[in-house]
């Protein structure tokens, strides 16, 4: 019944993360085509980019938590990439040249989309896997 | 603050506190402007407007022009400043000495302020002289077929010969046919079908008596040393005159082939063999070879269209083979195209905008065989020569005309159709109606009647008089506010006083009297705020201030600002007491012992100040900020980093809060120039951020000391606050269908994909973009390029500046580069490096600029090496010869040179903050400085000094161009080097110097002295310092071996030699031409 539970924490967990990345997507992708301008869609993006990446840290303690190492070692990557990116202070978007940055920052998180949609597709079979086994 | 004051749409009701107004300006402002009428923008451009007016009816805050007072606003009734401000006035208040009261101004505070400028609705206005006494049908002609002269084949006269090369070559070379095809005929068969042609059969003269018999064999030409050929002697002359003209050049082959004379309408003169070195002096005997080609072949060689450098040696030997003197040298200094200017004579100057080539590519695989950059350097608001201003047009009743769908003004490019009544937008074709109030009968010729008193249907530039629908706040008024560092380095260094002084002597002349603001903080360890506020104060039974009262706050922490609405004053109203202040300004700091920096803090509220208004903030800072928020650290002493990638993040701030607050300042309309006097390290990095972003500048004088800089600094501070400055403004660069800009390079920022924001711009300052294809295949055969700069001029009028410009669309590559504009790619270029260096080593960053040099010769190359034997030579185009060693100077120049020993951080910062602002010329005079001698005209016993000067005989940058007995004067248009040579007549150093001629010359000044070859000298460098007066160029005194002031001032600037482990001029051709030649 716990696994079940920690798949089903997982789940939301990864939801709400694929709901931030999306977010930010639109806020560039409205940024672009002039529907916001610089400042709000900086704010936006930078207010939501710490909760994102804690987010991803609480995933992980919970794979590892939850004795699902491989799990856990899918998702390293990122965890090594959004450390990385803070390390060297350039987590958050830059006001100044958003317009110059505008399509590395949306190629990465694109990335981390897909990213999580593969994650999320896993999570969905040990999901159901766990399910299925409870009820048998 | 938060997203209500960002965003009004979602709360109106807030945005007006703490500034929104000014956000919402440039909103506004941002969506008028905007170029696409999608009907959502349009939609909310009408929402805004209605929410603009409902706050006028309501009476929220009066906004309409005519009802705008000076004080943005009464204080609040709450506000009892003098009794309340009791405590805040720390210890330091005693240290103000209070000066002599002037009597204080009777002048009531609103008298005169009312807007100077009405919208009296007056057409046109009388003091710009508009010159509209050729009526010129040839306008109109260019109105309804803009495309010009025919320019896909501008060669006509050449196309017909075979362009096939008989220059002189090296027929040994082994691999000087790179991309010769196998059916490329040996010498031999190479007769030119046009041979058989009539009008080549003159007979030949023996104008070729040594000509080897076509089937001559390489070896034997190779063996003997043929007499030179009369035809390739008669070359020569011109060779070496660097400026080949064709019709000196035809007589010279006699009887054998009777050019076209060369018409007006072809822009595209040949340049032929511009460089070929002198064949006695240059080449080994081997080299002086024949022409392998038949009789006539000599001729032929005028048919190519590049200029050449002939490589004695074979490529990859060590030694050079090719005459240093022959290498091209811009010693005119920069030479705009003038036959692109010929051709479209409705375009803007091209002192507005200039294309990096005037021909655009019509398809997108053309522009990635253009290896250069493909875009526009703009300088907006360039000084006009008097005659030549911009026509101002006040449409008044009719509104602004512009195109419904792309928003482009009207221009002289536009079409008149149906009888005048509808216009065609040449940007994107849509058929608009003309308005009533504008209509005017068409003639016969289909041109308007009335076409010679409309100045926007036959001027490149224009400048329109904006309605209110062009502003949702009143246009503001000239601001300046000072922000002044007085801790110890600054009063001893002496910039105090000159800083003081020199704001005092140019009160006078600020612009936009009498509604121009000012505003003083001046901060060390504690933040001191000045109130000026004069008399207005007679409810609160005080006396009008003739004394300016000084606050101090020493929280650093949480900055409030005391009497938020008396540290700004009308400076017509407040004239005596800023006068005052200003007086007793050094002397109130003279015994400051504070080394404290509060840099933060201190822009924090100068910030909080000026975010009503916008306005111009001059930074005065001493040294490295050392406390409160935006604190900066030593760094950039490490010599380790050099070379690692860590080395870019010196370049780039250390601190967030700078950048973040350069955003801020530019949101709210205020323009910061940063002048830095420091002699330690004060992170011009960090600092210049602020510049950077808000279109500001940045002036650096390392080791300032008023009696060496003041007077560079008392120039180039009055220039700042006098010259004519555009503010609140925005720019954007529209172009026709297809073609898009997508990058943006420069001192300002972004407020959307394509719209630059400019708190203020003037006429210091340019900026670059660059083209992209978004079609593959452009169909137009012409395309526009319009700058529109939407400001607020200082008289309070709201302006729209437009420039106009077509360009030819060509699918020749070769005609690309033939039309290419060496000025306008070096900026690019150097914008483009200067950008890389923040992310990249320096190294890296000179990498890439000799890459793309290469790329683009190779490309070119490639492109004759069909038709013509280019054996070893390199060829370029004509007008990019100078590109290579513009080049070279751009890797010496102090933001690409060298490494961490080559120059100081702060200096490299400092000049790439300044060059990501310079306007062409200025640019291109700041990579190859002029180098003259002077003393043969010192000692002449007349001579007038302006002949001097008109026939100025620029030298070669390299240290053989100095001899010894010579004076030599160094001008890169920022500083003057005075080179004494060693064995320089005695009496010359004694005349200039006086007695102090023998002494060291660092300790030495340059003053006029009683003789007439000092006064002499100073006449010279004043007319020197006259040609641009952007920036004062102070002297600085070398004597030959003086080292190492020697090598610091003048040396490391020579950029065609050797310095360091950089290569000289010859070495960087050779190594250009090698890459070239080595196969892909």
């Amino acid at each position: 019944m716990g696994d079940l539970f920690g798949w089903l924490l997982v789940f939301t967990l990864l939801i709400s993360l694929l709901a931030i990345l999306s977010y930010q997507l639109m806020c560039l992708t409205d940024l672009e085509v002039d529907y916001i301008n610089p400042y709000d869609s900086a704010a936006r993006i930078n207010m939501l980019v710490l909760p994102e990446f804690a987010t991803q840290g609480i995933l992980c303690i919970i794979y590892l938590i939850t004795g699902h190492w491989f799990m856990f070692l899918l998702s390293l990557p990122y965890l090594h990439y959004n450390v990385g990116l803070y390390r060297r202070r350039q987590h958050l978007v830059d006001v100044t040249e958003i317009y110059s940055q505008l399509n590395g920052e949306k190629k990465q998180r694109l990335f981390k989309l897909c990213y999580l949609i593969i994650l999320l597709v896993l999570c969905i079979f040990w999901l159901l896997w766990t399910v299925g086994e409870a009820h048998d | 603050m938060g997203s209500e004051a960002i965003f009004p749409l979602i709360g109106p009701s807030s945005s007006l506190r703490n500034g929104g107004v000014g956000w919402q300006g440039w909103r506004l402002g941002l969506l008028v402007e905007g170029i696409l009428a999608r009907d959502r923008i349009v939609g909310r451009i009408e929402l805004k407007l209605f929410f603009w007016a409902k706050k006028m009816v309501s009476g929220e805050k009066i906004l309409g022009r005519p009802s705008f007072s000076v004080r943005p606003s009464s204080a609040p009734p709450t506000a009892t400043p003098f009794p309340s401000s009791g405590p805040l006035v720390g210890p330091e208040a005693s240290s103000f000495r209070p000066t002599p009261p002037a009597p204080p101004q009777a002048t009531g505070p609103f008298v005169s302020s009312g807007p100077p400028v009405g919208s009296d609705g007056s057409g046109f206005r009388p003091t710009a002289p508009l010159r509209f006494n050729d009526p010129s049908p040839k306008v109109h002609q260019h109105v309804l077929h803009p495309v010009g002269p025919p320019l896909v084949q501008p060669f006509a006269s050449q196309v017909s010969t075979p362009p096939v090369s008989f220059r002189p070559q090296p027929p040994s070379v082994p691999m000087g046919f790179p991309a010769q095809r196998a059916n490329f005929a040996p010498p031999s068969m190479n007769v030119p079908q046009a041979f058989s042609d009539s009008s080549f059969s003159a007979p030949r003269p023996s104008s070729q008596p040594s000509f080897t018999p076509v089937d001559s064999s390489y070896s034997s030409a190779r063996a003997t040393l043929q007499p030179p050929l009369p035809g390739y002697v008669n070359t020569q002359p011109n060779a070496v005159a660097q400026l080949p003209t064709m019709p000196s050049s035809y007589p010279s082959y006699p009887g054998s082939y009777v050019p076209p004379p060369p018409t007006s309408v072809s822009s595209f003169p040949a340049h032929q063999g511009g460089f070929a070195p002198p064949m006695s002096a240059a080449t080994p005997p081997g080299m002086l070879s024949q022409h392998p080609g038949p009789p006539g072949g000599v001729m032929q060689g005028l048919a190519e269209e590049f200029s050449s450098l002939s490589f004695g040696s074979l490529p990859g030997s060590i030694e050079p083979g090719v005459d240093l003197k022959a290498l091209p040298r811009p010693l005119e200094g920069d030479v705009e195209p003038n036959s692109f200017a010929e051709m479209y004579p409705l375009n803007c100057h091209s002192r507005y905008l200039r294309l990096t080539t005037t021909a655009i590519p019509n398809s997108s695989s053309l522009v990635s065989r253009w290896h250069l950059p493909l875009g526009a350097v703009v300088c907006p608001l360039a000084e006009a020569p008097s005659g030549e201003e911009v026509p101002i047009v006040n449409f008044a009743s009719t509104g602004i005309i512009r195109c419904r769908r792309c928003r482009t003004y009207v221009n002289p490019y536009v079409t008149f159709t149906d009888a005048g009544r509808k216009w065609r937008c040449n940007i994107c074709s849509l058929l608009n109606d003309v308005p009533g109030d504008y209509f005017a009968h068409l003639d016969a010729t289909g041109r308007r009647i009335d076409l010679d008193q409309r100045p926007e249907l036959t001027k490149g530039s224009v400048e329109f008089v904006a309605p209110t629908e062009y502003m949702v706040r009143p246009p503001m008024p000239p601001l300046y506010f000072f922000l002044i560092d007085v801790s110890i380095s600054a009063i001893r260094s002496g910039m105090l006083e000159v800083v003081a002084e020199t704001i005092k002597s140019c009160l006078d002349d600020l612009p936009g009297f009498p509604r121009t603001q000012i505003g003083f903080i001046t901060y060390d360890s504690t933040i001191h705020f000045y109130n000026m506020k004069a008399s207005n104060l007679d409810h609160l039974k005080i006396s009008s201030l003739t004394q300016p009262q000084m606050m101090v706050v020493s929280d650093l922490d949480d900055i409030f600002v005391p009497l938020p609405d008396d540290l700004l004053v009308n400076l017509s109203e407040s004239r005596s007491v800023v006068g005052t202040f200003l007086d007793s300004l050094p002397t109130m700091f003279q015994d400051n012992v504070n080394v404290e920096s509060a840099f933060g803090p201190a822009l924090k509220a100068a910030f909080m100040v000026m975010s009503r208004l916008g306005g111009k903030l001059l930074i005065f800072q001493n040294s490295l900020p050392s406390l409160g928020v935006g604190r900066l650290k030593l760094r950039g002493d490490d010599v380790r980093v050099y070379g690692t990638d860590k080395e870019h993040a010196l370049r780039i701030p250390e601190d967030p809060f700078y950048k973040q607050m350069a955003a801020d300042l530019t949101k709210f309309q205020i323009a910061v120039n940063v002048y830095a006097f420091s002699d330690k390290y004060t992170d011009i990095a960090s600092l210049g951020t602020l510049a950077k972003y808000t279109g500001g500048q940045v002036y650096y004088y390392p080791n300032f000391l008023s009696s060496l800089h003041g007077a560079k600094l008392t120039h180039e501070l009055s220039r700042d606050l006098t010259r004519e400055t555009a503010w609140e403004a925005v720019m954007r660069v529209r172009c026709g269908k297809g073609i898009r800009f997508t990058s943006y390079h420069g001192n300002f920022m972004l407020r959307s994909t394509d719209l630059l924001a400019l708190p203020a711009v003037d006429c210091d300052k340019a900026y670059a973009m660059q083209l992209s294809l978004e079609e593959t295949l452009l169909s137009t055969q012409t395309v526009y390029f319009q700058v529109a700069l939407l400001y607020t001029a200082s008289c309070g009028e709201r302006r729209i500046r437009i420039h106009t410009l077509s360009a030819p669309v060509v699918s020749d590559l070769s005609e690309m580069y033939r039309q290419a504009d060496t000025g306008a790619i070096v900026s690019l270029f150097s914008r483009l490096a200067i950008e890389k260096t923040l992310s990249h080593k320096l190294e890296d960053a000179r990498n890439a600029v000799q890459q793309r040099i290469v790329k683009a010769l190779k490309e070119y190359r490639n492109l004759h090496a069909v038709q013509h034997r280019l054996g070893a030579r390199m060829i370029y185009p004509e007008s990019l010869k100078y590109l290579p060693l513009y080049g070279l100077a751009l890797c010496k120049s102090t933001p690409l040179r060298g490494g961490y020993a080559d120059a100081p951080l702060d200096e490299r910062c400092a000049a790439g903050y300044t060059m990501m602002a310079l306007p062409i010329k200025n640019l291109l005079k700041l990579l190859y400085p002029s180098l003259i001698r002077v003393d043969d005209f010192l000692l002449k016993p007349s001579g007038d000094v302006k002949e001097l000067l008109d026939n100025m005989k620029r030298l070669p940058l390299a240290a053989e161009s100095l001899d010894s007995r010579g004076l030599y004067i160094y001008d890169d248009g920022f500083r003057f080097v005075i080179w004494f040579g060693k064995m320089l007549p005695p009496d010359v150093a004694m005349n200039l110097l006086g007695q102090d001629f023998a002494a060291e010359l660092s300790k030495v000044t340059l003053s006029t002295r009683d003789n007439e070859m000092s006064r002499k000298l100073s006449k010279i460098l004043e007319g020197l310092r006259m040609i641009d007066l952007s920036y004062h160029q102070l002297c600085h005194l070398v004597r030959q071996g003086e080292q190492p002031r020697e090598g610091f001032f003048l040396l490391v600037n020579l950029v065609e030699d050797q310095i360091g482990g950089s290569s000289g001029y010859m070495d960087w051709v050779l190594q250009i031409h090698r890459q070239v030649q080595q196969n892909p």
